[in-house]
């Protein structure tokens, strides 16, 4: 069953996507439940996207930027770092385990921590099982 | 200058009251009326949503698709009026009307032998008393035939109170609605609610219906009702239809398109019959509607009077538990009132 | 910041008022010199549980809005807002009222150089219709004989025609369902400092209103509204200051309590399964203000699903103000199917709170954190 997990992949262009293509590239495996939605910034997700995402069958969503201070435009990611408390704290009113949700910073020159983070987020979502929204 | 003024929302039979903010002459929003005893505040989307009559309000009378003088508007009317022969035309008024201008329409009509005509969701033939919202609240079982909580949400909310109080609810709505949802147990039919949850209804309970099919389900109702001892609510979809029932006997779907069948001219004051009535209107000569505004069976109309909105108007209601409540209007107007109209009328006959 | 005991000079503004007519020469006052174009307060509607939002302009009409009410949860946030942002205003405010006045001024939709801002304090407030039964219930007195009432030493009192007052516990009502409304008992905000001045009869001696002077505009008030002869003040004691406090004290810690108790329910609120997205909340509440252009409009939302998915329906509102919310209420109040609404805001603003000190329109940034461009982690 765990193999239908969904886990919906908000990524930054400038950064985290880089970091998804140089652990394709390098062939590094990862679990292929992530499916990936290149934004321009993490400063430009909303939470009602993370709201749509769980509402649509995801188990879990992830958010991708680029390190504190590498913000491709300046401070979008410090944006998307308030905003995700915000997020967890929602989720957490409406039975939504916080370890859903789950965001990174992550270069463009490390798809090995794309890899690891991806492998550990599964692993989370496997021990949780399906997300069955209230 | 900004007003808050109260008034009765005529979205639907529950009564609610609602205050509407005017500014600078306009009708501009809608503010909580919160002492009012039978909404405390809480108005739905329709009910909301009801001043935007106000705002889409007609400027003029159309005679065949051209704006004209509303005078001449009359003179087209009464020579339509006098050409015909009495018996094939048709007066037709609903729970959209005041009381008071029912019973205007009503001495109209039997003044000069026309056929009068009312409808309320073909629900006829509810003279007794029927059951208030605290019973309602107060009830040990309820049988809910529709989905009420989304239709008709003021007296949903009493469900929802009488299920806070301990009562079981059977209902007759859609899987997954927010009546379901409060449901103790829903069924598929009319039939299935009343057969199997009949016979646990007592003198406590009270049976609680927006829709019916046909005579049957309604008569069905009423015996089960009968048998135990228990109220009945009916819930209209418009504001004063248990008033116009009281003044004009009500018709089935069946009797009315019988009636439209045998009608040549139809006046139609203040609704919407088109979508609501399956019937080709196409086959009537000479439709005559008086509204505030358009809709589709003015569009469809050689006639139509611009009359006062439920906003510019004073007069009463009738809710569905059968209370009788007054309203006054919130902005002035310089549209004629339907009794003025009738009055118009009538003189140049 | 400074205090003064003040009442009226016009005698009938004295009888009319709820302690000795100081709010009302105010507005005389600002009315009188035409400081302002208008006096947004309360009149009587049906009766004195109806208490209307009245714009008024002409002085000798203010004699209607004097006293108090109990039993009207009004808002005049979202009025000031939609209708009146254009003009100069003077209005009476409850703590909730500035709250949600303060945060429309820091996302630029009132001017705050429009507005004098007269506070009241408040003890809470009691719904109409649940005030008029609990009169009846509690009290055995018709709710049509009553003329006034007050919250005072923990107790909910009406007075009748004859001056005879009879009082019940608020704690006693409140167990039983009634007394204040619920975001009222959890309400830790009962002088609103954020308005210029802070009006109301603790630590007052009688016939005379306490006033705590919040800002230079409050002091412009006073001040003027002695120099036009219409306001007598004098100095309060140091006793009266601190009997002021004390209730101060007394009320947020009882309000604390309410919080304790209430914030731990809400992740088992059942009621969303009963909404039938009419979106009244978002209607009535004075923070949101995208109208057309608000997210849940959005064709992506599935709008027609009733009841919608709380997590896609007041979780986006939640996202999008909850850090805002001053808890006034008005989404319970006009909620039709009585979803307790107000309560995870109110929850989610105190814990939005904990982590950054903000406090919905009482604290002094200039803009609620989530909007700031500061390059700052929570």
């Amino acid at each position: 069953m765990s193999d239908e997990l969904k886990i919906v992949g908000l990524l930054c262009n400038w950064c985290c996507y880089g970091g998804a293509d140089t652990a394709g590239t390098a062939r590094m495996q990862y679990p292929p439940n992530v499916r990936i939605i290149r934004v321009m910034c993490s400063g430009r997700i909303n939470p009602s996207m993370i709201f749509k995402a769980f509402e649509e069958g995801a188990d879990g969503v992830f958010v991708g930027g680029c390190h504190i201070g590498d913000c491709h435009y300046d401070a979008g990611n410090y944006k998307w770092s308030r905003r995700s408390k915000i997020v967890e704290d929602i989720l957490e009113e409406f039975g939504i385990e916080k370890e859903r949700f789950r965001h990174e910073w992550i270069s463009a020159s490390e798809g090995e921590k794309f890899q690891t983070t991806m492998d550990e987020f599964y692993k989370t979502l496997q021990k949780l099982g399906p997300l069955e929204l209230k | 200058m900004l007003e808050i003024k109260h008034t009765l929302c005529p979205s639907c039979s529950v009564g609610c009251g609602i205050n509407v903010v005017s500014h600078e002459g306009d009708v501009v929003g809608t503010y909580p009326y919160k002492r009012h005893p039978v909404n405390e505040g809480k108005n739905c989307l329709n009910g909301r949503n009801s001043i935007e009559a106000y705002k889409n309000k007609l400027e003029s009378a159309i005679v065949s698709n051209s704006d004209v003088d509303i005078d001449k508007a009359i003179d087209e009317i009464c020579s339509n009026l006098k050409s015909k022969d009495s018996d094939k035309i048709t007066v037709f008024c609903s729970g959209n009307n005041s009381v008071e201008d029912i019973e205007a329409i009503k001495s109209f009509a039997e003044a000069n032998n026309y056929n009068i005509a009312s409808y309320a969701d073909n629900i006829v033939d509810i003279d007794g008393e029927v059951a208030s919202y605290d019973d309602v609240e107060k009830a040990s079982k309820l049988i809910v035939i529709g989905d009420v909580l989304y239709t008709n949400p003021l007296i949903g909310r009493r469900i929802i109170h009488a299920k806070d109080n301990g009562a079981d609810v059977y209902s007759f709505t859609p899987e997954g609605s927010v009546t379901a949802n409060v449901s103790n147990e829903i069924c598929d039919s009319i039939d299935d609610v009343l057969n199997n949850f009949g016979d646990n209804l007592d003198e406590s309970s009270v049976i609680l219906f927006n829709t019916v099919n046909s005579s049957e389900d309604l008569d069905k109702i009423k015996e089960i009702a009968d048998k135990a001892n228990s109220k009945i609510l009916p819930v209209f979809s418009k504001c004063n239809s248990k008033g116009a029932c009281e003044i004009i006997k009500a018709q089935s779907k069946e009797e009315f398109v019988e009636l439209l069948n045998d009608t040549d001219l139809l006046l139609v004051f203040n609704d919407d019959l088109i979508p609501e009535i399956d019937f080709d209107f196409g086959s009537i000569s000479t439709i005559v509607s008086f509204v505030p505004c358009e809709n589709s069976t003015s569009n469809a109309s050689q006639i139509v009077v611009p009359v006062k909105s439920w906003l510019e108007n004073d007069g009463s209601f009738v809710n569905a538990m059968g209370e009788t409540q007054t309203f006054s209007a919130v902005i002035e107007s310089d549209a004629l009132g339907v009794d003025e109209v009738i009055e118009k009328i009538q003189n140049k006959l | 910041m400074s205090y003064v005991l003040a009442k009226s000079k016009n005698p009938d503004i004295q009888e009319a008022g709820e302690c000795g007519g100081a709010v009302t020469s105010i507005f005389k006052y600002l009315l009188d010199e035409n400081i302002v174009d208008g006096v947004l307060a309360l009149s009587p509607g049906d009766d004195i549980y109806d208490g209307v939002p009245t714009f008024i302009t002409d002085s000798e009409d203010l004699i209607k809005t004097a006293g108090s009410y109990h039993c009207a949860p009004t808002m005049f946030g979202d009025i000031i807002q939609k209708y009146l942002s254009d003009k100069k205003v003077a209005v009476s405010v409850k703590p909730c009222d500035i709250r949600s006045i303060d945060e429309l001024i820091k996302r630029h939709k009132i001017n705050p150089d429009n507005i004098f801002t007269v506070g009241l304090n408040c003890g809470g407030t009691v719904s109409p219709v649940t005030g008029r039964k609990m009169i009846e219930l509690f009290y055995d007195i018709n709710p049509d004989d009553v003329v006034s009432e007050e919250i005072d030493k923990g107790q909910f009192i009406v007075e009748l025609a004859d001056g005879t007052e009879k009082g019940v516990k608020i704690h006693e009502l409140e167990h039983e369902g009634y007394g204040r409304r619920l975001n009222c008992q959890r309400c830790d905000v009962k002088i609103p400092r954020k308005a210029n001045i802070a009006c109301g009869n603790w630590g007052a001696s009688d016939g005379w209103t306490f006033i705590e002077i919040n800002d230079e505009k409050g002091e412009e008030l006073i001040k003027g509204a002695q120099k036009a002869g219409i306001l007598e003040t004098k100095s309060p004691s140091q006793d009266a200051i601190d009997a002021r406090l004390k209730v101060e004290g007394i009320m947020i810690k009882m309000a604390k309590k309410n919080q304790d108790v209430n914030y731990e329910k809400v992740s088992g609120i059942k009621e969303w399964d009963r909404c039938i997205r009419c979106c009244a909340c978002r209607d009535v509440c004075p923070i949101c203000w995208c109208y057309e252009n608000c997210e849940l409009n959005k064709s992506y939302f599935n709008a027609s699903d009733v009841p919608p998915s709380p997590i896609a329906f007041q979780g986006i509102r939640l996202s999008h103000m909850s850090f805002s919310c001053c808890d006034c209420g008005q989404c319970d109040d006009v909620c039709p199917m009585d979803i307790p609404v107000s309560l995870i805001f109110d929850k989610l603003q105190k814990k939005y709170q904990d982590r950054t000190g903000y406090v919905a329109g009482v604290s002094d940034d200039v803009k609620p954190p989530l909007y700031s461009p500061a390059k700052e982690e929570l």
